[in-house]
């Protein structure tokens, strides 16, 4: 019988983690990977556990169960340990299913599992998924090292350097290589490997890497047309419906949007990100009552997991004012506070846009005592607020006669987003309702502007050959407007031309990283982001790429 | 989730016991073959000559054989409503072969039934791992029940992509499957019992597998490599089954 089973792998020297809620799964589990002679096992029950031994401990094998009950699921460990670089590169994580799931064909080179396994799961299976995933861990090392240190394109000579040899995983290459590309901003190259792989045969991830491209580079129609048709026969590729909302909301089609977004909730209604978009979407669609709902069940979803943000908080407690509902607005502001007390920002927004409610409830007393008690507090942390906060807050402010605050809100709001024309339109009409058109075109225009000439002065600067004159000058304004994507690309463009002239510098190398990452963050569409991420990463490289 | 639901459709309770059936036959799989693997063998004996040993076997292939028709089912109910994520990925035929082979084994020793693989390692095909594998499974379980002596897993390439059969040296399937042609088309019929959801299953899974203008399809036919054997003066004819991916 020797043809039918290859030997077991040898896992002595291997450390093991097991994530699973089942005792009698973590046993089977247990008994299995002791015949292969393993003996550093160790067994998590939850994923709080889990984490806390993957803080201590390197392991090279993890079997973890994508349902861990309530909280976090084991997809969230994964994300996780990989973020937080808990993992070594080699490391092998087998997530384990009781069956096949529609988020198991979606994902990112840097949230996909190894494998997946599904249930039962038997000594054969288990061994020989964890012999090939163990090889294949081995060879891509290298290449999870160069990711771990966000250098895409030093991953991708190395995924093209595998590729040379008869490599049997050669499409999962190819997958990642186009996703490399995209996060290089070599969208040319990530073209044409979802054109050759959709040539072959009618693969779901190539057709959305493709819609992707179209989608960051404004082709809203071409996007459509090839996310409908991953959608339309077939429901369970949830990443493409929720890429097809937001493609028909830019072609302003709100309706087609919210029912896209509410069939893949059909197929899966424990996403808080989708409930969340759901909400958004309902809301300026004027369907109140569906935006609630919504918003309650992302709030519910969220609540113990690392996706939990303030937002669906701050967009439910406007909802529920709107409603005439200001008792549960307070309640879910103070809910808030509650669940995000590690959060400052969270805590000041608990606070202050209880304003807007009081006011509502005709308690003007109560506001203006919150409005004075939060001034200092607001205008110091106003870079930080989400833009939908500071429109909601704005208004109230100026009715109160706190014009500082609501002037500080806006200005910084305006330094962040001077080249977003709605956000202009916006504050001016905050400004004229309250009888201040004056006043506000003068704040607004002038924030706009001040905004605008540091970018030409910057340009500028660096034309006349005066790098550190426009570093010194972009570097300044950055601290006055930390959100502003073209000025945190435009600040990288020049560190990074410095040390192109004066060589490598660690420190400004970190600054133009941040800047980058910042910025891919605020704009994931704009390719810039990975163009300089490139740049930056052959400044003085010590890799050999082969060409 | 706050959403109400003020009455439950039946459909919705049996599908969740359906879910938990198979679960919890999955456990029971898990703890039988746990079982075999821990007893002690005879040392110089065939392990499969113990009674107790037997009975296990047998339990598991049980176990397993409803934990396969169980997710054959919901399967087939989630391409029904259109929200199976197939997710055709390149593999290795071989890996598939011994994962499928593993779960025959212990009925096959069990019966004194020869197992044989026949798959180049460097193989390589594209298809839905989970669902071929279901297919496969049956498949093996299928001849393990009509065989006589041995069962053959083959693999290799084929002009369009890969064809996987499965052979075994028994009577070989009755005229009336092989005159019916397309299994889809055949319905289920009441008096073959699990054949019908195995064919059927095995016939929608290989029309999913789409590439090239080309379409996957199953083929029944007698007379494979082990055909063709005697048994008490009657040729036997050796059913074969394949299943063609493109």
């Amino acid at each position: 019988m020797s043809l039918l089973t290859l030997p077991p792998p040898n896992l002595s020297r291997c450390s093991i983690l097991i994530i699973e809620d089942f005792d009698g799964m973590r046993a089977i589990l247990r008994d299995i990977l002791v015949r292969a002679s393993a003996t550093k096992i160790i067994m998590a029950a939850n994923a709080s556990s889990a984490i806390s031994l993957l803080e201590k401990q390197r392991f090279d094998i993890i079997l973890c169960d994508l349902h861990l009950g309530q909280g976090k699921s084991g997809q969230d460990i994964l994300e996780e340990a990989r973020h937080r670089a808990l993992l070594p590169p080699h490391s092998v994580w087998l997530m384990i299913s009781a069956e096949k799931a529609a988020e198991m064909v979606t994902g990112t080179v840097e949230s996909r599992p190894d494998d997946y396994l599904i249930k039962p799961i038997t000594e054969t299976m288990l061994f020989s998924r964890l012999t090939r995933q163990m090889e294949k861990k081995k060879a891509l090392a290298p290449i999870e090292l160069a990711l771990r240190e966000h250098e895409y394109l030093k991953a991708l000579r190395l995924v093209e350097a595998q590729l040379e040899g008869n490599n049997p995983h050669a499409w999962d290459l190819k997958r990642m290589k186009a996703e490399l590309a995209l996060l290089s901003g070599e969208n040319a190259l990530a073209k044409t490997i979802y054109e050759e792989a959709l040539n072959l045969r009618n693969l779901p991830w190539a057709r959305l890497g493709l819609a992707k491209l179209h989608f960051n580079e404004g082709r809203y129609v071409d996007a459509s047309r090839e996310l409908k048709q991953i959608t339309d026969g077939n429901r369970a590729y949830l990443e493409a419906h929720d890429l097809l909302a937001y493609t028909l909301e830019k072609l302003g089609d709100a309706d087609a949007a919210q029912e896209v977004i509410q069939r893949a909730l059909a197929t899966s209604p424990r996403a808080p990100l989708r409930q969340l978009h759901l909400g958004e979407v309902a809301l300026r669609r004027g369907e109140l009552d569906t935006a609630q709902v919504a918003f309650q069940n992302s709030i519910e979803l969220a609540r113990n997991t690392p996706l939990k943000s303030s937002q669906a908080y701050l967009a439910l407690s406007q909802v529920q004012q709107t409603l005439n509902q200001t008792d549960a607005a307070l309640n879910t502001l103070s809910r808030l506070s509650t669940d995000m007390h590690g959060d400052s920002t969270a805590r000041l927004l608990a606070e202050a846009m209880q304003i807007p409610v009081r006011l509502h409830r005709g308690e003007k007393e109560q506001a203006l005592g919150l409005a004075q008690n939060l001034a200092t507090g607001l205008k110091i942390d106003a870079q930080h607020l989400p833009p939908d906060a500071v429109f909601n807050l704005a208004a109230p402010l100026l009715e109160l006669g706190e014009t500082s605050t609501a002037n500080a809100l806006l200005g910084s709001l305006i330094s962040n987003h001077h080249e977003h024309p709605e956000y202009l339109q916006r504050a001016q009409s905050i400004f004229t309702h309250a009888g201040l058109e004056r006043e506000g075109r003068e704040l607004v225009e002038g924030a706009a502007r001040a905004a605008t000439d540091i970018m030409n002065r910057g340009v500028k600067l660096s034309r006349e050959g005066k790098l550190g004159e426009a570093i010194k000058l972009t570097r300044e304004a950055r601290a006055k407007m930390p959100n502003n994507a073209r000025l945190l690309l435009n600040h990288a463009f020049l560190l990074i031309a410095w040390m192109e002239r004066h060589g490598r510098d660690p420190a400004l190398n970190t600054e133009a990283r941040n800047c980058i990452e910042l910025a891919r963050k605020l704009k994931p569409e704009d390719k810039r982001a990975g163009e300089l991420l490139t740049k930056l990463e052959l400044l003085g490289n010590d890799f050999v790429l082969p060409t | 989730m706050p959403t109400e639901h003020p009455k439950l459709d039946l459909s919705t309770f049996l599908l969740s016991s359906i879910h938990d059936m198979k679960n919890s036959l999955g456990m029971m799989a898990n703890y039988l073959e746990d079982a075999l693997a821990q007893a002690p063998t005879e040392a110089g004996s065939q392990a499969s000559n113990t009674p107790a040993r037997q009975k296990t076997a047998q339990a598991l292939y049980e176990a397993q054989r409803v934990n396969n028709h169980l997710i054959q089912l919901l399967a087939l109910y989630k391409i029904d409503q259109s929200f199976y994520p197939f997710d055709p990925t390149e593999q290795s035929l071989a890996d598939l072969a011994r994962e499928a082979l593993a779960r025959a084994l212990p009925l096959a020793e069990s019966k004194g039934i020869l197992l044989d693989l026949d798959c180049p390692e460097n193989l390589f095909g594209w298809f839905d791992y989970d669902l071929v594998f279901g297919v496969i499974v049956q498949a093996l379980h299928n001849a393990l029940h009509y065989t006589r002596s041995k069962v053959l897993l083959k693999a290799s390439a084929s002009e369009a992509g890969v064809v996987i059969q499965i052979e075994d040296d028994g009577p070989g399937y009755p005229e009336f499957l092989l005159e019916q042609g397309n299994a889809a088309q055949r319905g289920i019929s009441f008096e073959t019992g699990s054949t019908g959801l195995g064919l059927y299953f095995a016939d929608v899974v290989a029309s999913l597998h789409q590439a090239g203008g080309r379409t996957g399809h199953i083929v029944l036919a007698n007379g494979g490599q082990l055909g063709g054997g005697q048994l008490g003066g009657g040729q036997l004819a050796g059913g074969c089954f394949s299943l063609h991916l493109p």
